[in-house]
């Protein structure tokens, strides 16, 4: 088995890098894949968190590469889903201890045994991003539709160009928040496509439920009724090569909100 | 391309023939200019066998002269390579045995002692033609010099028709914003001169030659952010230049398509050189030893309708970098 190896990347902090690596990662592997979540951030690991499996961590990629242990060892199941692990980041060390051949090493070993290994990417450009891209084929860059993270991605998408390896980079638009776009408070879906000019993979709705889901170790994906979980469910499955249309995140569902939703406009014109 | 053996100050070799891989040639030489003495050298970098195509070799120049350092020479062993280099303006030349070691007994880090394959030396014996850096100066004052923005919807003559309809003179403007207490404002001017002074490397002088006479790099691809040209020579790009792209030429610069970063042409003093684009959005334009910002009253949209095109052309007339539009006939 050849699994595929995708690094989720952003240049700029705080997109949502990591919140999107635990989701699809947990999205693919409830579709029965196996997948490996890789943590890439030495010394600011946060993926743990998210999947709250941060007290069932013994050994870290950093233990595996000084081998102080093996790679199955270090590599953490997740409480509800067997076919998800994680490798953690160590915690105690910095972006120097790891480069990017043995990085490359740890991949190439992990897609041997999974369908999937997602490598979480620090922010930044240097060693910590050149270490994550090593291993990758696929790419998923991570931005918001804000003017500074559309230039670090643009600087993303033309390093990630540059990189022989990677044979598809594509765009995942995070925190969209509709009615600022329909004020035109906010860039819209195609005006952020229009300038990073790589394929969209998905839409990630602006969500609260984000927050607690964060704060709980819970991925939102295991929320039914979440639409930023929905969102991620869809990009899971556009990934396994379906074709899913885009959330329509403009109108509201259901006949009494459109009725609302037309008797509001009414009330505007009047 | 060999050049003559000389003195260099500042020079470091490189040595990655060790790589078998692009992969390996990146993240080797990315360990190796994390280190701070590498800033404001000139970097002579030894490739081997390695195949790298001009755009690869496009972006190690860019990863280099991001550190603040620059390539001094290429020393490469692989045709491809060197095709690349040449079409790039890249010196090819060879870095001697005696070179390396010499500098091996006279410098090395404790940190690049144990990284094995690099090498991280210091270089004396190399002349090297580098075109110094040029640095805007912090803390610009914007100065409402005439620009002019020659467009109109109705006319349908050809471009070499259109005359700059009224100019302004820096100094008239400036005694007449004095008196009136007015900041100077042109809202109708799409670029602003900055007051940067000569802004020439030092032993350039203003020139017109020539650019027809100049070779020409070809680009077909898409510059972005952090990405960077410089040719000795004309830049053709088929492709847009995101903002936040830089283009240098000594000659003109083409770009088919949206001009959104950082164009200069004539960058050693031709004050004949032009920057033309599909679209000029670029958030400065230099030409030889003028420099223009966008001004902040334009409006550009975050993405452009390809149908809302007019070729645009920004040169150098009377000491101010005028911009034509190519108008559509009716």
């Amino acid at each position: 088995m050849t699994g595929r190896v995708i690094v989720i990347t952003s240049g700029k902090g705080g997109v949502g890098k990591t919140t999107t690596s635990a989701n699809i990662g947990t999205a693919l592997a409830k579709n029965g894949y196996k997948v490996v979540l890789i943590d890439t951030d030495l010394g600011l690991r946060n993926l743990d968190l998210l999947l709250g499996l941060e007290n069932r961590i013994v050994y870290t990629i950093v233990d595996v590469i000084e081998e102080r242990c093996k790679l199955k060892q270090a590599l953490v199941k997740d409480k509800k889903n067997p076919n998800l692990s994680l490798l953690a980041a160590a915690q105690t060390r910095d972006k120097t201890a790891v480069n990017a051949e043995q990085l490359k090493d740890i991949c190439d070993k992990l897609k041997e045994k999974n369908d999937f290994v997602l490598v979480d990417c620090p922010a930044g450009i240097e060693q910590g991003f050149q270490n994550a891209v090593a291993g990758a084929s696929e790419a998923i860059v991570v931005t918001t539709p804000e003017m500074s993270a559309i230039r670090d991605a643009d600087r993303i998408i033309g390093l990630l160009n540059t990189k022989e390896d990677i044979n598809s980079t594509k765009l995942l638009l995070n925190r969209v928040r509709p009615n600022l776009i329909k004020s035109n408070e906010m860039m819209s879906v195609d005006d952020v496509v229009g300038i990073l000019e790589i394929p969209l993979l998905g839409i990630i709705p602006e969500d609260t439920g984000i927050i607690t889901s964060t704060n709980k170790g819970e991925p939102i994906v295991n929320d039914e009724n979440a639409l930023a979980g929905k969102a991620y469910r869809n990009v899971a499955q556009r990934i396994l090569g379906e074709e899913v249309p885009f959330l329509n995140l403009d109108e509201p569902k259901g006949f009494m909100a459109k009725l609302k939703n037309a008797i509001s406009k009414l009330k505007v014109k009047v | 391309m060999l050049m003559e053996k000389g003195l260099v100050e500042n020079g470091f070799i490189i040595d990655l023939s060790a790589a078998q891989n692009t992969t390996q040639l990146v993240s080797e030489l990315n360990s190796i200019i994390e280190h701070p003495d590498v800033r404001r050298k000139n970097v002579c970098l030894k490739l081997g066998s390695l195949d790298l195509k001009q755009s690869q070799l496009l972006s190690i120049k860019a990863l280099i002269e991001s550190k603040d350092a620059s390539i001094a020479f290429v020393d490469t062993s692989s045709e491809q390579t060197e095709a690349s280099a040449v079409s790039l303006g890249i010196v090819i030349s060879k870095v001697s045995e005696q070179d390396i070691q010499q500098n091996l007994n006279e410098n090395v880090s404790e940190e690049t002692a144990t990284e094995g394959t690099g090498e991280y030396n210091n270089e004396e014996n190399r002349t090297v033609e580098i075109t110094p850096e040029i640095e805007l100066p912090t803390g610009t004052i914007e100065t409402a010099e005439g620009i002019e923005d020659i467009y109109d919807e109705m006319s349908t003559q050809e471009i070499s028709e259109v005359i700059p309809s009224e100019t302004f003179n820096s100094s008239d403007f400036g005694s007449f914003a004095a008196q009136e207490g007015l900041l100077p404002t042109e809202e109708n001017s799409k670029y602003i001169l900055l007051d940067t002074g000569n802004v020439l490397p030092e032993g350039i002088e203003e020139n017109s030659s020539d650019n027809a006479q100049l070779p020409t790099l070809y680009l077909n691809q898409t510059l972005r952010s952090g990405q960077t040209v410089n040719y000795n020579g004309n830049i053709f790009i088929i492709g847009d230049a995101h903002p936040g792209s830089e283009i240098i030429a000594t000659g003109d610069i083409t770009v088919w398509g949206i001009l959104g970063g950082i164009a200069h042409a004539g960058s050693e003093g031709n004050i004949t050189s032009k920057v033309r684009a599909l679209k000029l959005n670029a958030i400065q334009l230099r030409i030889a030893g003028l420099y223009a910002r966008r001004n902040d009253t334009m409006n550009v949209p975050y993405v452009q309708k390809t149908n809302e095109f007019t070729p645009e052309e920004a040169q150098i007339e009377d000491g101010k970098i005028v911009i034509y539009k190519k108008l559509r006939r009716n």
